[in-house]
């Protein structure tokens, strides 16, 4: 009785202590959810519905025929409650979009872009160290056809023990000529939680 | 000594539950199409989500230039079920397109119920899809 207990208590001890490392490994990157905050999976399905849905619109493509259009990507705004970073969902979604080849890219929107190319201009022209018919003259960037503009909200529910997550990502298409939005479009989602009886 | 005995099956079954939940089993059923010549095949990888979900419908067209596939499934359970699915696609060469872009989305199948999912090519270059649906509890 005593010799066959002996190794159980060893086995027993050992599965608890195995419990106590901190265990790392990769997961994949669409795992499932484990909070109900925005999660990295959350971005980058949203992110693709939304590119596929812009990339198929009727009106998207009565603009694209025949051409690239020149587009700017605004920054996304954020109207959670979290910290997340729109910089980098709105970099995604212009990524996306420049690998479908159907626009053209400038950058006005993010914060000092314009400032930085008018300084490296000048600054290029004085120096003296450029041939002078070679030397980019300001005023001769692509103008811009049509730029997208997103928003993230949220409805939060606590219910007793249960926390309803809603969150609605609206994205928007405008012709800068006509001031006629071309594409919108909003994608949802939806989670829940609910604490344990017994927990901390 | 009967007691012992029974502690050590206790503790082998035990062993042997922890042991078995740590293996997932990430295969699915895998939907191929070749989009130049029409053809599509079903590749049913997992028995028990064979048995759950049937592939019931495979459309496809263009839209912008770009390739597009309608995929339709149907629930053979009376309850909720939820699976994860991805569309790639690959180029002339079989060659996949940006493969970091396209993600598992999830679906939720009400009991009995038929959804069509649709994926858009990331390039003009795709001529081939395949959608893979996974069993959404065996994702990490």
């Amino acid at each position: 009785m005593k010799k066959s207990v002996f190794p159980l208590g060893l086995l027993c001890g050992a599965m608890i202590l195995s419990g106590c490392a901190t265990r790392i490994s990769e997961v994949p990157l669409d795992r499932t959810a484990a909070t109900t905050r925005i999660e990295p999976q959350d971005i980058r399905r949203t992110v693709e519905k939304m590119v596929e849905s812009l990339l198929v619109a009727p009106g998207v493509k009565e603009f694209v025929s025949g051409r690239r259009p020149v587009l700017d990507v605004e920054p996304m705004q954020n109207r959670t409650t979290q910290h997340i970073d729109m910089a980098s969902l709105t970099e995604s979604v212009r990524m996306q979009l420049l690998r479908s080849g159907m626009f053209r890219f400038v950058d006005r929107s993010s914060t000092g872009t314009a400032a930085v190319d008018v300084e490296r201009i000048n600054q290029e022209n004085q120096l003296g160290l450029v041939d002078a018919s070679k030397a980019v003259k300001a005023g001769h960037q692509t103008a811009l056809d049509m730029y997208l503009t997103g928003t993230l909200s949220e409805i939060k529910n606590v219910t007793g023990r249960t926390t309803d997550q809603y969150y609605k990502f609206s994205m928007s298409l405008k012709d800068l000529k006509t001031g006629e939005l071309v594409w919108a479009d909003e994608q949802e989602i939806r989670k829940a939680s609910t604490r344990p009886v017994v927990g901390w | 000594m009967k007691i012992s005995k029974n502690i050590i099956t206790a503790a082998l079954l035990t062993a042997g539950v922890t042991g078995l939940y740590g293996c997932r089993n990430t295969s699915g059923t895998v939907v191929k199409t070749d989009h130049l010549t029409g053809t599509s095949s079903i590749i049913e990888e997992n028995g028990r989500l064979a048995h759950q979900v049937d592939v019931v419908n495979i459309a496809y067209d263009e839209v912008n230039g770009l390739k597009r596939a309608h995929i339709t499934m149907q629930s053979n359970r009376n309850r909720r079920l939820r699976v994860d699915y991805r569309i790639c696609w690959f180029d002339i060469n079989g060659m996949e397109i940006d493969p970091q872009t396209k993600t598992y989305r999830n679906q939720i199948l009400e009991g009995r119920d038929t959804v069509t999912v649709t994926g858009v090519a990331n390039s003009p270059a795709a001529v081939s899809s395949k959608l893979r649906i996974r069993e959404t509890s065996q994702a990490e």
